[in-house]
């Protein structure tokens, strides 16, 4: 039997908060045994409506035999999921994106962003239009491997949702020299795995990973810049969500790596899991 | 203990290697200044450059002639320094001699992927590094000639360098005298012009081993670094070993592989463009022209006042523009020879414009 998990579900009476209340209800019917509701709402309106949504959905679940407890705070969200986080262990949160751009976001910032920069639990992202269910999912894997730990979860939630898992890696590698094996850097996914190059045996390991969960998963390798090439892919074999790792460096390491998965969160049009790696 | 003593002894060579590199940029240059005088007439009269375009086209096809842009640029500040061209003539032939600094790797490479020896993508570095300085250094010509025009750093003064190029003077003067005796300006021009490709050979030769493993940069090939971070990594390693292709080059060992992500290389090359004009300053500092050592100032300033706004603002649409202009040159081989082919007829046709 497959281990249940805690999950954290956010609630702001908005558009994008309904959305991401009705994601998370799903894949809690599916995955969780416990689930918190964290309702918060600066705008008294939103919040009427927000505690209505809130209890039908926590009822929903409860018939599911699922332990429910709704939370009601006014203030920030940032801060709010933070105490909330500090508080109780989740395995997974889910919140919204408000989808700010441009100026906007240049100025205000972004919420998903700041909430994944400070929690440590893995975080699924609403976004974009609602869809009537996960079936197919895209999990990107790094290469190393820290991308076991995001395969594994990306496996339980395709196998709790029915859904297949299209497994991508990007390589955004040019050759630096003529004794390059520059032929790995054009070749595709079964080329990869066929020849036993790195990215063909890694690629191989977590097809198992996925099989292992039943899960119905092939593997593709795309070339190009790295963010650019998964929101591509994402778009093209329109995926119902996204499963990414969030790669965290101490100290020094953090200043100087780019933080990928902010930069897929902002991009990408549809819901983005990012699973939390220690 | 005789480890120790070996790479003492290595350490004492390459200081001495350097040295004499350092010697023979100096007395190439003093070389080329006393020769430089006779191209005046050529230069406006036959060859008909007068234009700042002609002198980019110049620059340009003289980095292919040389197979480099350092001693193109070192050229350039002869021919300021002898009054054969203006400011901001010398600035665009510096530009013209960086655009055409990797063109040999190229068309090397075309060479053997043609006659089948290489896969396309071993060639991919190299474009990216033609297209990223040109995407840099064109602009950058307006930030340019627009300081050189208003003068902005005309009121900056340098009093040691006339002291500085009195010493230098007066330690090459007893073997530069008697040549400049003998020697036609022809023959001291194309000497020194030799002589300066020499000198860089051996200061390839002197770098020490930069070693970025102990950094914790050793991931380039799998990890995505913050664009400042290699932007300024690059702008420091050129700054130290003075060629682009140099501190390319010192990336492959770390990856076993030889790759390197399109994402680390690209702000790495944009800050390697920065600093790639070191040397450049270093001969306008030698030759003791004041106006030169202003030409190479403004065309730093210029190229940090292009690539900052870009890796600090723009990044993301302009590694987007480069990475599929990368991807449109690789495509095939009839796109890369368009390419190829332009790179040979834009600066023939600067020079004939």
């Amino acid at each position: 039997m497959t281990q249940k998990i805690r999950m954290l579900l956010y609630s702001d009476g908005s558009e994008v908060g309904r959305l991401a209340l009705a994601l998370g209800q799903r894949i809690a019917k599916a995955m969780a045994d416990t689930v918190d509701i964290l309702s918060i709402a600066s705008i008294p309106d939103e919040e009427d409506v927000s505690i209505q949504a809130v209890k039908a959905i926590a009822d929903e679940l409860r018939a599911n035999d699922i332990s429910v407890a709704i939370y009601r705070r006014p203030g920030a969200m940032g801060e709010e999921l933070l105490e909330q986080t500090d508080a109780t262990d989740y395995d997974l949160i889910v919140i919204s994106s408000r989808g700010r751009r441009g100026i906007k976001r240049l100025l205000a910032g972004s919420r998903a962003c700041t909430i994944l920069g400070t929690v440590a639990t893995s975080v699924l992202v609403a976004k974009g239009r609602e869809r009537r269910g996960i079936s197919h999912i895209l999990a990107c894997s790094a290469g190393g491997p820290a991308s076991k730990e995001t395969i594994r979860f990306a496996a339980r939630v395709a196998h709790a949702l029915g859904a297949s898992v299209t497994l991508l890696h990007v390589m955004s590698q040019v050759a630096l020299e003529e004794s390059a094996q520059g032929a790995d850097l054009e070749a595709e996914a079964e080329e990869l795995m066929e020849r036993e190059a790195r990215e063909g045996i890694h690629l191989e390991d977590m097809l198992e990973i996925l099989h292992n969960e039943r899960v119905e998963a092939q593997a593709l390798v795309r070339h190009g810049l790295v963010v650019e090439e998964i929101v591509a892919e994402a778009k093209k074999g329109h995926f119902d969500m996204l499963v990414i790792g969030a790669h965290t460096t101490p100290n020094i390491g953090g200043l100087l790596f780019s933080d990928l998965s902010q930069q897929i969160v902002l991009a990408a049009n549809r819901p983005v899991l990012i699973v939390h790696q220690d | 203990m005789k480890k120790k003593r070996r790479g003492a002894g290595a350490g004492i060579r390459q200081c001495g290697i350097g040295l004499t590199a350092v010697l023979l940029f100096a007395f190439a240059l003093e070389m080329m200044k006393s020769g430089a005088g006779f191209l005046t007439p050529l230069l406006r009269g036959h060859l008909n450059i007068e234009h700042a375009a002609d002198c980019l086209g110049l620059g340009w096809l003289m980095a292919y002639v040389v197979m480099s842009g350092s001693p193109a640029a070192a050229i350039a500040m002869t021919l300021l320094s002898a009054d054969a061209l203006t400011q901001i003539q010398t600035f665009t032939m510096v530009t013209g001699s960086r655009l055409g600094a990797s063109f040999i790797v190229l068309l090397l490479g075309f060479i053997y992927a043609v006659r089948g020896h290489q896969r396309w993508t071993v060639l991919s570095t190299g474009v990216l590094s033609l297209l990223l300085t040109a995407s840099l250094q064109l602009p950058a010509i307006a930030v340019g000639v627009l300081i050189l025009k208003q003068g902005w750093f005309d009121s900056l003064r340098w009093p040691w360098l006339g002291r500085l190029s009195l010493g230098i003077n007066a330690l090459l003067n007893p073997v530069m005298s008697p040549l400049s005796a003998i020697l036609p300006p022809w023959a001291l021009f194309g000497g020194g012009g030799l002589l300066i490709t020499l000198s860089f050979q051996l200061f390839d030769r002197a770098l020490p081993e930069l070693r970025f493993e102990k950094a914790g940069l050793h991931r380039t090939s799998r990890l995505i670094y913050r664009p400042m971070v290699m932007f300024f990594l690059g702008l420091l390693v050129t700054m130290l070993t003075l060629s682009v292709s140099v501190s390319i080059g010192i990336l492959v060992p770390l990856s076993a592989r030889g790759y390197v992500r399109r994402e680390n290389i690209m702000p790495y090359i944009l800050g390697a463009n920065v600093s790639t004009m070191i040397d450049t300053l270093a001969a306008a500092v030698i030759l003791g022209t004041p106006q030169a050592v202003t030409v190479v100032v403004a065309h730093m300033t210029s190229a940090i006042v292009v690539s900052l706004p870009i890796v600090l603002l723009a990044y993301k649409p302009y590694k987007r523009l480069m990475s599929e202009t990368l991807e449109w040159t690789m495509r095939s081989k009839r796109n890369f020879a368009i390419f190829l082919a332009s790179l040979f007829l834009v600066p023939i046709a600067l020079v004939l414009s």
